[in-house]
């Protein structure tokens, strides 16, 4: 049956343009009717929602019911390396400073030196005995609540095409964020508050900055909008305009829009704008609220680190971690979490050539204890019940160092990606990698499994969340992507 | 044919039992458990088992699927019975033992499949709307409207009869005036235009002044930017400027203006460069690409990256000016449409000898200026070596140069020596490396040279064959591949000694003298003489220089200061006459550049499977889409020549899809959809025009017209459709009040609720740049200044991260937002909510969104702050202290009329108590400001 549904024919079309007349002319009762029955016939389903460009957020349906109504995806950018986490390749301490069998490979920035040993000891944990590593202590504690894949890849071995892999499907610039794809089938729970938010690093933006929460050629009103706990949103109040002068621009505002609409009534872009700016108010009210983390007991500021005198990117990190939380408890749908920053020699991300070991040292601990403390949070909160935690990185690094250094290079052939929380079978690992660490051999993953994985968890079908872009029924997946059933639980 | 072979030999063993047929026992099996993806709705992996020439010739990956006779072989039978879950067919389900076995037996009984059996017909790709020709006029002859004239008008009355609706009636003079002035030049008109208009209500003078003005260009170059993704960036992680970009920006503004035919402008941008217009083939390169620091070293990064260039370039022909997606026949044949992979490769053939990167514009005056520079430049080095010997002495009061990879100069009071000894104490990295060291005489003679006797030695060297050995130290030729190179990281010395003792006052020396070498740099450094006695003595060091520091701009001038005063005179004017050439040479080599591609031998272009470049197959010409011509170019062609004939191919009024093409974009810039409402895809994914015959007797009259875009604008703005009313008061339920006879006549809204059939004019708000635009021109800011170099939104051009609003106004930022400098994938901070597209891929088509962001920018912005307040001070500038008046002269500029006495009324005692600001501030957020009437 869902064959015939498609492709419509242009009296389906004729159909949809009826639906989305009365939808859009509907009360807001109506239009809750609507989508329901849309929802229940199919055809919001087989087309992708159906937005009303006048409200985009208005919450709608999955394509089956969801496991996750959230999700927030902690994003490493640079690279991290999986032999240093999650991995553990014992066959590599024998090999240790020897070279590659096979001879040295020419991998991104140019000739390998020999194989190199886990920089970090690794010890079994838990129920699960799962053996990861000492560099990451608190989130290794919650390693029996992870379903690991181990033998992901990537289309490219370079950070900007390949981080824009892993947010958008597309190695190219200005394809839609998972976020956007996200917001743009199920619309937003809370209006107050951006759908979509992103979160950068304290130390600045991941590289590609924007891309990875753009909207690609999804409408703009499905971006991510950036805020984290030193910086609230642009744009909240007018700087040197007095309340009463604020709010006589306001009410002028309103009553020419309103005499406007009464001159143009059939006209819903007219009502939509005057909305919005109702919601902007209420939004002016919430951010700053959200942002706020003075109400955060002592006790909660601990658990994350945030009142880390000693390491202040790792306590800025927290306070991200923390706002994360508030977010996700206020109905935010998607929150996007970096860790890492652009291209530094590896200075400010995990992008590891050169000094692995020092770099790692320091990125670690501003990662592990927030991000652990973000789980456990949400998890006594009962938010984890609807909440999908995603751990990522873009692709992963070699098993040996580089040619007269003491990192390793890119590799795009076998890393490892996690993901915890609703709908995720906690204690499982999938995939390998060859016994090395060098290159994924079985039930390999491409990252579009990971992102299909992700939008199913959603209760979204990865092939038919679809939109319309020049000539191609544009996928998170393209034309790939299967569920990663064995991390669902 | 291997099968029918095969045949009769099965027919005689299975005699026994009866054959299977294919008909009643294969087909069924194939209905209920394959057809779902292998039919004619879904061909996943390409396999196709409902038509019996596609199901032999099999998927993507496994062709041929059947194999008569050899059910083993087969993967049609592979696939059934296979163990490993991922590859099992179906994916939910085995076939059940019987069905497996009689797939089994069918095959090897020879795979008897009767020709005329299948149920399904392969349809004809080709057999599509848009690939048909044009036939002269369209083919139509436009309906009359209302017994006038012909016009596009009749072609829309007809439809709208058709669908039981009928037009609105024609809007006021203030709103066609407003409507007509945005689309054309996305600007408002100013009160004294309104006031022109009222009075002579001639709608053809204001389209002439319109068309006529250059704002019409600068609107209308967006629509196409917005298609070619175009930015001032290289996109990718580190974004870094594209300084050169610009020109194409601003060719694509002047085509507009001066009404290129569209033909020609087509073959601008693909040849350009052999028709005078350098800038055009910017078109070619405007996509996101890598440079290459970002490519891996391995060879299988750097092919991939090549492909992916070319693949840009090769999109965006095909979609800008085609409609037609071609990108993934990349990976497979086209889905949908008559385009092979063959196809695809064929059309990169075309631009395989394009690379990303600045090339000379050559503009007469760019000409003229560069010979003038390679004239000037041998002058430019005698006068470095005059001035050589008039830097400062060495501790003397002046600051001497910061040390340079080049050359520096050391001059001292003269002295008698007979070695000299050269120390280096430090270098930027490495071992250093000198290319030279010259050491003159007071009669200006290097005596250094080895050719005058002087022999050498050193504390060590690193030896490179014929590139760096301790003789290319005095040998008189200069660069890296004629260089000493010590022994040890950071230091090392050289000592030259003379046939005799010479009166020396200068020592010359440089890292490299060709410019390319800027590492190994001795940044701290002695001088010694040794005296015929044996004595050494420090004669200069690095002490009384500029720190050294690459980053630092501030750099030492050459001066006067330490010059004795006949030195002075004599270096004075070789100083301005060096500072003259070499700013005539900076321009020279600044401003004639545009990144409008370089072009090389093509590259021999594969047939690649699956789209990998490690999987390359037959090679293959350059020729056009089999489904629409066959025109092909030998392999040997010139890169220019196969781009000549592809642009040939494209800008030909024969082309089906070319005019077609563009007057629906044309259509779209002014109703906000255009006639087919997929205006890059022209193919069977893409939709059909709601007007057929309108559309073709559009393009039909756009050929005729030489191409004119101005033209269709005249068309369509003219037209009575386009002058309808856009509140949705229908012409049949008269201009008051609804009556009862329309309770017959059915809701317009519930027939065509997109207004597709354009029942009314169908308004629509503003895009980004228009709204910045005309902020500034109600303003009174607005600087109209066109062309150039892109002025700043953030505090940086490019870069990997940390694009900070400027938030300061000055006039150059106060111009038109067309002339931005657009950082690839940036949002601008307050407009960049309002769908403005971001150039990582092609825009068609803008959304337009209405989001709280957008309110908050618009509302709270300081740039939305600093041009209310500009406003209300040319409101009282204009309109005196009488704060009535004021309020009128504001609502004239921002929404062409008077304030109502209501409006008046309430709005009075605001004013009064806040000032005309808050009112100004209000208006630009109001929808009636915001929104095409």
């Amino acid at each position: 049956m869902s064959t015939h549904q498609e492709h419509l024919s242009i009296a389906g079309r004729h159909l949809l343009d009826r639906r989305r007349f009365l939808s859009s002319s509907a009360t807001a009762l109506g239009s809750i009717a609507l989508t329901n029955l849309l929802g229940l016939d199919g055809l919001l389903a087989a087309n992708g929602p159906i937005i009303d460009p006048g409200r985009p957020y208005t919450p709608r349906q999955p394509h089956y019911p969801a496991k996750a109504k959230n999700v927030v995806v902690i994003f490493c950018a640079g690279a991290v390396s999986q032999l240093e986490t999650w991995d553990y390749k014992p066959e590599l301490i024998k090999w240790d400073n020897k070279p590659l069998p096979g001879g040295p490979a020419v991998t991104f920035q140019g000739p390998a030196g020999n194989l190199a040993r886990p920089q970090y000891a690794f010890r079994p944990r838990g129920q699960t005995g799962k053996w990861v590593s000492d560099m990451i202590p608190h989130l290794a504690e919650l390693t029996d609540d992870f379903a690991f894949v181990h033998s992901l890849t990537s289309k490219s071995n370079t950070h900007g095409p390949a981080e824009n892999f892993l947010s958008t499907g597309s190695v190219l610039d200005g394809f839609p964020s998972l976020g956007a794809w996200t917001t743009y089938a199920l619309g937003s729970e809370n209006q107050d508050l951006p759908s979509y938010v992103a979160i950068p690093d304290p130390r600045g933006v991941p590289q590609n900055g924007a891309n990875n929460w753009g909207p690609g050629f999804l409408p703009a009103a499905f971006q991510g909008t950036t805020m984290s706990s030193k910086s609230p949103v642009r744009h909240l109040s007018a700087p040197g305009v007095s309340p009463q002068a604020d709010q006589a621009a306001r009410s002028l505002l309103q009553k020419m829009n309103a005499r406007h609409l009464e001159a143009n009534p059939s006209d819903q872009k007219l009502a939509a704008r005057i909305a919005s700016y109702e919601l902007a108010a209420r939004m002016q009210l919430s951010v700053p609220e959200i942002n706020d983390l003075s109400t955060e007991p002592a006790h909660i500021l601990k658990l994350y680190g945030a009142d880390d005198t000693q390491n202040a990117d790792k306590a800025a990190f927290a306070k991200n971690c923390i706002l994360a939380r508030r977010l996700i408890e206020r109905g935010v749908r998607f929150v996007q979490l970096f860790n890492g920053v652009y291209a530094s020699g590896g200075k400010l991300n995990w992008d590891g050539h050169s000094d692995l070991k020092g770099q790692y040292d320091v990125h670690a601990s501003i990662l592990d204890q927030p991000a652990a403390a973000l789980i456990r949070d949400l998890k006594q909160r009962g938010l984890l019940q609807d909440t999908l935690v995603v751990w990522c990185t873009e692709f992963g690094r070699m098993p040996f160092f580089q040619k007269g250094a003491k990192g390793r290079d890119h590799n795009p052939d076998g890393f490892t990606c996690w993901m915890t929380g609703a709908g995720v079978k906690p204690g499982v690992s999938t995939g390998e990698c060859d016994e090395l660490g060098q290159k994924a051999v079985k039930d390999i993953h491409p990252l579009y499994d990971f992102n299909a994985t992700i939008l199913h968890l959603l209760g979204l079908d990865h092939e038919r969340l679809t939109f319309e872009h020049n000539g191609f029924q544009r996928r998170l997946t393209n034309v790939e992507g299967h569920v990663i059933k064995e991390m669902l639980a | 044919m291997k099968f029918l072979i095969w045949l009769p030999s099965f027919a005689v063993t299975c005699a026994i039992a009866a054959p299977v047929d294919f008909v009643r026992e294969v087909r069924p099996i194939f209905e209920k458990q394959c057809y779902s993806c292998h039919g004619e709705k879904k061909q996943k992996s390409g396999l196709r088992l409902d038509i019996k020439s596609l199901a032999f010739k099999g998927g993507d990956n496994h062709a041929p699927d059947i194999i008569a006779s050899k059910a083993k072989d087969s993967p049609l039978i592979h696939f059934i019975i296979t163990d490993d879950e991922d590859e099992l067919m179906p994916p939910k389900g085995k076939l059940s033992a019987t069905e497996i076995a009689t797939l089994t037996d069918w095959v090897n009984e020879g795979a008897a499949w009767p020709d005329g059996v299948d149920l399904a017909k392969l349809e004809d790709r080709r057999d599509h709307w848009s690939f048909k020709p044009l036939t002269r006029n369209g083919g139509f002859q436009p309906p009359r409207a209302h017994g006038k004239r012909p016009s596009l008008d009749g072609f829309i009355e007809a439809k709208l009869k058709e669908n039981g609706l009928s037009k609105s009636p024609e809007t006021d003079p203030i709103s066609w005036l407003r409507r007509v002035t945005f689309d054309l030049t996305g600007l408002p008109p100013t009160p004294e235009e309104v006031a022109a208009f009222l009075s002579d209500k001639s709608h053809a003078a204001v389209v002439e002044r319109l068309l006529a003005s250059p704002r019409y260009g600068e609107r209308w170059a967006q629509h196409w930017l917005d298609v070619v993704r175009y930015a001032d960036t290289h996109g990718f992680e580190v974004n870094t400027e594209r300084p050169n970009a610009w020109p194409y920006r601003d060719y694509v503004i002047n085509a507009f203006n001066n009404d290129t035919p569209y033909d020609r402008f087509i073959k601008e941008q693909l040849v350009g460069d052999a028709m005078g217009q350098d800038a055009a083939t910017g078109f070619l390169v405007t996509a996101s690409v890598l440079l290459p620091g970002q490519i891996g070293k391995d060879d299988q990064s750097k092919r991939l990256a090549r492909q992916d260039s070319i693949d840009e370039i090769v999109v965006n022909i095909s979609q800008t000016f085609l409609g037609l997606s071609i990108g993934c026949a990349r990976c497979h044949d086209h889905k949908f449409d008559p385009i092979t992979a063959k196809d695809y490769y064929a059309m990169q053939a075309f631009v395989a000898g394009v690379e990303y990167g600045d090339r000379d514009l050559r503009t007469p005056e760019a000409e003229a200026a560069r010979e003038e520079a390679t004239r000037l430049k041998p002058r430019l080095a005698e006068i470095d070596k005059e001035l050589a010997r008039f830097v400062p002495l060495v501790k003397s009061s002046a600051k001497r140069p910061m040390i340079n990879a080049r050359e520096n100069a050391d001059r001292f009071v003269p002295i008698k020596a007979k070695r000299v000894r050269f120390t280096i104490k430090a270098t930027n990295n490495l071992e250093p490396c000198i290319d030279e060291l010259e050491i003159f005489t007071t009669s200006g003679e290097n005596v250094a040279l080895a050719t005058a006797g002087t022999q050498r030695k050193s504390g060590g060297d690193i030896g490179v064959a014929e590139r760096h050995e301790l003789r290319f130290i005095n040998d008189g030729r200069y660069g890296n591949g004629r260089s000493w190179m010590a022994s040890k990281i950071g230091k090392g010395w050289v000592e030259l000694e003379f046939t005799k003792e010479q009166t020396i006052e200068r020592v010359v020396w440089g890292r490299d003298r060709e410019g390319k070498f800027t590492d190994r740099l001795a940044i701290d450094y002695q001088i010694e003489i040794g005296d015929s006695a044996g004595r050494w003595h420090t004669i200069a060091d690095a002490s009384d220089r500029q720190k050294f520091d690459p980053k630092n701009k501030k750099l030492v001038k050459p001066t006067l200061s330490g010059l004795s005063s006949d030195e002075a005179k004599r270096a004075k004017p070789l100083m301005q006459e060096k500072a003259d050439i070499e700013a005539k040479i900076r321009a020279a080599e600044n401003e004639q550049k545009v990144f409008a591609g370089t072009f090389r031998a093509p590259d021999e272009i594969h047939l690649l499977n699956r789209g990998d470049p490690e999987q390359p197959k037959e090679s293959v010409m350059p020729a056009v889409l089999s489904a629409l011509g066959n025109l092909n170019v030998p392999k040997e062609s010139a890169e220019q020549q196969r781009r000549h004939v592809l642009a040939d191919w494209i800008a030909n009024p024969q082309n089906p899809l070319t005019a077609r093409v563009m007057v629906n974009r044309i259509w779209q810039g002014h109703f906000g959809t255009g006639l087919v409402s997929t205006p890059s895809d022209f193919g069977h994914q893409g939709t059909k025009p709601t007007h057929p015959e309108l559309l073709d007797w559009l393009a039909a009259e756009f050929i005729r017209s030489g191409w004119s875009v101005k033209h269709m604008h005249r068309l369509i703005v003219l037209s009575a459709t386009y002058r309808q009313r856009s509140d949705g008061v229908m012409e049949s339920w008269g201009h008051g009040k609804p009556t009862i006879q329309q309770s017959k006549t059915p809701d317009p809204r519930e027939i065509d609720a997109d207004i597709r059939y354009l029942w009314r004019f169908p308004s629509h708000r503003l895009e980004a740049e228009s709204i910045r635009d005309s902020m500034l021109a109600v303003s009174g800011q607005l600087n109209l200044k066109m062309h150039g170099r892109g002025y700043n939104l953030f505090d940086q051009r490019g870069g990997l991260s940390g694009f900070d609003p400027i938030e300061t106004f000055t006039p150059d930022n106060q111009r038109r937002m067309i002339y931005a400098h657009k950082v690839r994938r940036e949002p601008e901070t307050v407009f960049g909510a309002f769908d403005c597209p971001d150039a990582g891929q092609s825009t068609a088509i803008r959304r337009a969104s209405t989001t709280p962001i957008q309110a908050l920018n618009l509302f709270n912005s300081l740039f939305t702050l600093a041009q209310a307040e500009a406003f209300a001070s040319r409101v009282k500038k204009e309109a005196g202290d009488d704060i009535a008046k004021q309020i009128t002269r504001a609502y004239q500029l921002a929404v062409s009329r008077a304030p109502t006495a209501g409006e008046s009324r309430e709005t009075l005692p605001i004013i009064r108590k806040h000032g005309i600001a808050t009112l100004c501030r209000a208006l630009f957020n109001s929808n009636e400001f915001l929104f095409i009437p």
